[in-house]
């Protein structure tokens, strides 16, 4: 009976000529699409596209662990919901913890505010606008155990993403334990400690790569010894794929960065099994449904592959386990209930290719951190999948599709390709130290931003079926001057009642032990101890190691050509080309980033944007502070200052910044502000003097028009 | 504000030492509007004797040389020594879009930063010899706003180590380790500008090829021409990453100044280029403002037609304008 069915597999041509009727005179082959990835995604799969693929017999649980890490996957223990979060005081942060862990959430994951991140106490000149903001602030122990009050670190699972400050927070974060009476075995968790993507992107790096690197070896030894339950690390593709990557980049880069953390272990001598079972992973999860679920299954197979050049016996050291987020880069600040739908099908990727635990983005996240309405829906997103559907009752339903097997081994073939580029280019810490990784990825965030300008990219109520709604739903304000000035007088007290005689010895002994070879982890542990502070366990080690400045790249023409000569760009080129024929020059823009906020792919995409429309752009360092980018911008000029901002640091550093142009006397350089803004400081922004806000989803071309009208409008009042 | 009060409140402003004042002169010189262009010409004019005497430096070299690293690390010697330091780089455009990404001021962290330190990026927009020319009166305005070093900084691409040689008292070119190849493809001529060699990266994997490069140099630099109205070139090693070197090579800067000053050839060597920039800037403006003229845009286009249908050789069509120009001068 079912041989009659079988009607094309050997004639696909059949199947090509009926399908072509449906497309009419458009031709059947312009349904194959070319992803960002290189990959080719065909209209059709047949059992034609299995062959010669080694990995689709196999079984969950077993090499190469396509199908998943675990043989029961879902079906006995779903994944674990672990939303991101942290903000304002550790005692606010504590609070909205334990509410989420009353409510269903199973794992606790801290976010540091900036200052914290790349190792300045709380009164710190430099980070006056980034106290509290984008995270929590946490200067020394005291901070660390109010963060943890009534939560028993010797049963919840606690991850702290921290890369630059990373000794002195874990070593915080083992006293607190120890004062709550919790034994270093007992601990379990993860610590982020991926410096090496810090240096591609999102910048919160502290010193240059090669005692960075030492100081990750340090902390994957201490806890291979000490820490059983707990993960050295969390390898991590997330920033890369927010940054602007695509999915091949994010794997490859990621799984290259794993390989260089195994090397740099087994070079301190440790035994491969000894670290590798606790190495963990972190991918993002965008709109490409198919794509990153395939991206999951490769990741895991690709590793297990990678890693039987180190000979592992346990076969823990070759699985791939990983934590995932929903995009943050998807979500929009227009229509923003969008949101919700575009996190839910994000969660469902991230189920469907067997991820270990997610977080699930709040809807808002566009504009400002979480609220608990918006937490609650986010968390409620897991919670209906994992319950209210029969989503995980079966272990990798897409095992044995054609498509999606095939997908694996494209993508599988594409990251394998960019490895090996790297290692031709001398491995991945020195292709970083030459740029190279950066730049690739900004040149796939200036191709991505094009397309969406040009609605190659559909975005639903940001480029296409546009609403004039307007949603208005709360956001969640810091008060970052009041949370600014309780810390100091913490940081006081805690100065006042420690022994200074017992700090200096330990802090002496941590930068000795820096010039020498002793762990670093052991020497911070005491040093946290005594009391002494994020800032100066850091100090200690800068003392050492120096600081890493970044080599900033530049990209051209990028923008330009993926624009395609749409309309937009067209006119906004035109518009620019007869403002510097009336001007006499270029218009000029000084792209600035103030305060700590490292995340730089809304500068870079503009930067090479507006210059590719035909301004002169002046790209500020990293880290600015406002005095420091009022002098860049008199000395050179400029018509108008770019502000990028994604940290919500803007309300105090933009007013700062508008005061000071005007002590110049240079008040008729124009200021305008991008990134995450929410709607409500825009009117505080431009009382304050900002002549245009551009939130996310703002087009380049859009962006540089208005910009134009901003600075005309400073010459005529 | 009229054109002869925005001139002397801009002056007013240089002679101050207002940031803002200096960082809108220059806009103003580099203007490619006419009306800038005669409100530029009349700063000039009133700033002129008012300069403070600077040392002059220009710094060339291939892309990736580590041209700002370098001027961060050298420059910071300067301010020690409690100097005011304006640098004044140019940085290549866009021929597709005229803009340009202008990033120098990143890898001069410390400098752009410090109080007694101005630096100035300028886009060279479709003419690299355009803006090199402003340049030299950019020199000028900073001398005004009482910088005593200037450094001027330019992509070497063959051209603009000419242009920058002839406004400095010392012009250095930035070399790499393994600067064999290089040397094969450095015209002779841009050797015979250089008063310092600067091979850079003498780090890590690179030290013995730095060495190596000092002695090729050295070789290179005995076809330099003696002669008494110059110093000989020199040749130093340095890391400008590791900051190695660098304090020998400004004392070395310093020297060679203090040298020249008093055997008299800084003095000559200003002379003539002064000299030398007045005869630029006469055959520069001559064709600026014939070309302005619609009637000496007609001669040359008919001349031009000739030219195109064969009836006459250019250098003749050449001297038939130049006939009819020298009857109108009056002088």
């Amino acid at each position: 009976m079912s041989k009659q069915y079988k009607t094309g597999l050997s004639d696909r041509g059949t199947w090509e000529k009926l399908a072509q009727k449906d497309c009419g005179a458009v031709p059947l082959s312009s349904l194959d699409r070319k992803t960002p990835e290189g990959v080719l995604l065909k209209a059709l799969y047949t059992t034609r596209d299995l062959e010669g693929l080694d990995f689709l017999d196999s079984l969950p649980g077993f090499p190469p662990y396509t199908r998943g890490p675990r043989a029961s996957m879902y079906t006995v223990k779903p994944w674990t919901i672990r939303q991101y979060a942290g903000f304002s005081t550790a005692e606010e942060s504590n609070r909205f913890y334990r509410e989420n862990l009353a409510a269903g959430q199973k794992g606790l994951s801290v976010a540091f505010d900036l200052a914290t991140h790349r190792g300045y106490d709380s009164d710190h000149p430099r980070v006056v606008g980034d106290v509290g903001k984008a995270g929590v602030a946490i200067d020394s122990v005291e901070d660390m155990k109010i963060l943890f009050d009534q939560i028993p670190l010797d049963t919840m699972s606690v991850s702290m993403t921290m890369n630059g400050a990373v000794i002195p927070i874990l070593a915080a974060f083992i006293v607190a334990g120890e004062e709550q009476g919790v034994r270093l075995e007992q601990l379990s968790g993860t610590i982020q400690n991926d410096i090496l993507k810090e240096y591609m992107v999102r910048n919160t790096y502290i010193y240059p790569p090669i005692p960075s690197m030492r100081i990750v070896g340090d902390i994957i030894a201490y806890t291979a010894e000490k820490m059983p339950r707990f993960n050295s690390i969390s390898i991590s593709g997330y920033h890369i794929q927010e940054a602007g990557g695509n999915s091949a980049i994010e794997l490859a880069f990621t799984l290259a960065d794993g390989i260089e953390y195994v090397r740099a272990a087994l070079k301190r001598g440790l035994a491969v099994d000894s670290f590798a079972p606790r190495l963990s992973f972190f991918f993002a999860i965008g709109m490409n449904f198919y794509m990153e679920i395939a991206k999951l299954r490769a990741a895991r197979t690709l590793w297990y592959k990678l890693m039987q050049e180190f000979q592992p016996q346990d076969p823990r050291s070759s699985i791939l386990r990983t934590h995932c987020q929903t995009s943050g880069y998807t979500l929009t600040e227009q229509d923003p209930y969008n949101n919700i739908i575009r996190t839910t099908i994000e969660a469902m990727a991230s189920v469907f290719g067997g991820t270990q635990s997610l977080h699930t983005n709040s809807f808002d996240e566009a504009v400002s951190l979480p609220t608990n309405f918006s937490a609650r829906l986010a968390r409620n997103t897991q919670l209906i999948i994992q319950e209210e559907t029969d989503i995980c009752h079966v272990v990798d339903p897409f095992g044995g599709s054609y498509f999606m097997e095939s997908l694996t081994k494209d993508l599988i073939d594409r990251a394998a390709q960019i490895i090996k580029d790297l290692d031709a280019a001398g491995g991945m810490i020195s292709a970083i130290q030459q740029g190279l990784p950066k730049l690739m990825i900004e040149e796939a965030a200036a191709t991505k931003q094009a397309r969406i300008d040009s609605k190659q990219d559909v975005i639903v109520g940001v480029n296409k079926y546009r609403t004039d709604e307007v949603s208005s739903f709360d956001v969640l304000d810091i008060d970052n001057t009041a949370v600014r000035e309780s810390q100091i007088a913490r940081l006081l007290r805690v100065k006042a009642e420690r022994k200074a005689e017992a700090v200096a010895r330990d802090l002496k002994a941590l930068e000795e032990g820096a010039r020498g070879g002793s762990n670093l982890l052991e020497l911070a542990v005491a040093c946290m101890r005594s009391r002494a502070t994020v800032g100066e366990v850091s100090d200690a080690l800068r003392r050492v190691f120096g600081e890493h400045k970044a080599p900033i790249q530049s990209i051209s023409n990028i923008y330009a050509a993926a624009s395609q000569d749409s309309k937009d760009f067209n006119e906004a080129k035109a518009a620019v080309a007869a403002f510097s024929e009336r001007e006499g020059r270029q218009p000029r823009i000084l792209v600035a980033k103030l305060g700590q906020d490292g995340h730089d792919r809304g500068a870079k995409v503009i930067a090479t944007g507006f210059a590719d429309l035909g301004y002169d752009v002046d790209i500020g360092a990293l880290f600015q502070t406002p005095e420091e980018a009022v002098k860049q911008a008199v000395e050179n000029d400029v018509h108008v200052i770019g502000i990028s901002s994604q940290a919500a640091a803007h309300k105090t550093l933009v007013p700062q910044l508008l005061q000071l142009l005007e002590k110049e006397g240079a008040s008729d350089i124009a200021v305008v502000v991008g990134g995450i803004i929410p709607q409500k400081d825009y009117d505080f922004l431009l009382r304050a003097g900002a002549s245009a806000i551009f939130g996310p989803g703002t087009p380049v071309p859009k962006a540089a028009l208005e910009t134009l009208q901003s600075i005309e409008r400073k010459r005529r009042p | 504000m009229s054109s002869d009060s925005r001139v002397s409140s801009l002056a007013e402003g240089i002679l101050k030492g207002s940031r803002r004042s200096l960082g809108k002169a220059l806009t103003l010189i580099e203007s490619r509007l006419p009306n800038d262009r005669v409100a530029a010409l009349a700063l000039l004019e009133t700033i002129y004797p008012r300069r403070k005497t600077s040392q002059r430096i220009g710094i060339s070299g291939p892309p990736g040389v580590g041209k700002s690293t370098f001027i961060e690390a050298l420059g910071l010697h300067f301010l020690e020594q409690g100097r005011r330091l304006a640098v004044l780089a140019i940085d290549p455009s866009s021929p597709l879009s005229s803009g340009s990404i202008l990033g120098d001021k990143t890898r001069m962290e410390l400098l752009a930063n410090h109080d007694s330190c101005f630096i100035r990026p300028s886009p060279a927009g479709l003419s690299l010899g355009g803006v090199a020319r402003r340049t030299h009166e950019a020199i000028l305005v900073c001398e005004a706003a009482g910088y005593d070093a200037i450094i001027v900084e330019t992509v070497g691409v063959g051209q603009s180590e000419h242009l920058i040689a002839k406004m400095v008292d010392i012009f250095m070119l930035l070399a790499l380790p393994h600067a064999g190849d290089q040397l094969q493809g450095l015209k002779r001529g841009i050797l015979e500008l250089v008063d310092l060699v600067v091979i850079n990266k003498a780090d890590g994997l690179f030290l013995t090829a730095a060495r190596q490069a000092v002695v090729d140099h050295k070789a290179a630099l005995h076809w330099q021409r003696h002669n008494s109205e110059r110093l000989a070139a020199e040749v130093h090693l340095c890391s400008a990453l590791e900051k190695t070197g660098i304090e020998s090579i400004y004392r070395a800067l310093n020297e060679r100044s203090q040298a020249t000053y008093e055997q008299g050839l800084w003095e000559a060597r200003r002379k003539s280029q002064d000299q030398l920039w007045y005869k630029s800037e006469i055959h520069e403006q001559l064709m600026e403002r014939l070309a302005s003229n619609p009637g000496f845009r007609k001669l040359l286009q008919e001349m031009q037609a000739q030219i195109d249908a064969s009836e006459l050789p250019p250098p003749v069509a050449a001297d038939r304008i130049m006939n009819q120009l020298i009857r109108k001068i009056t002088i």
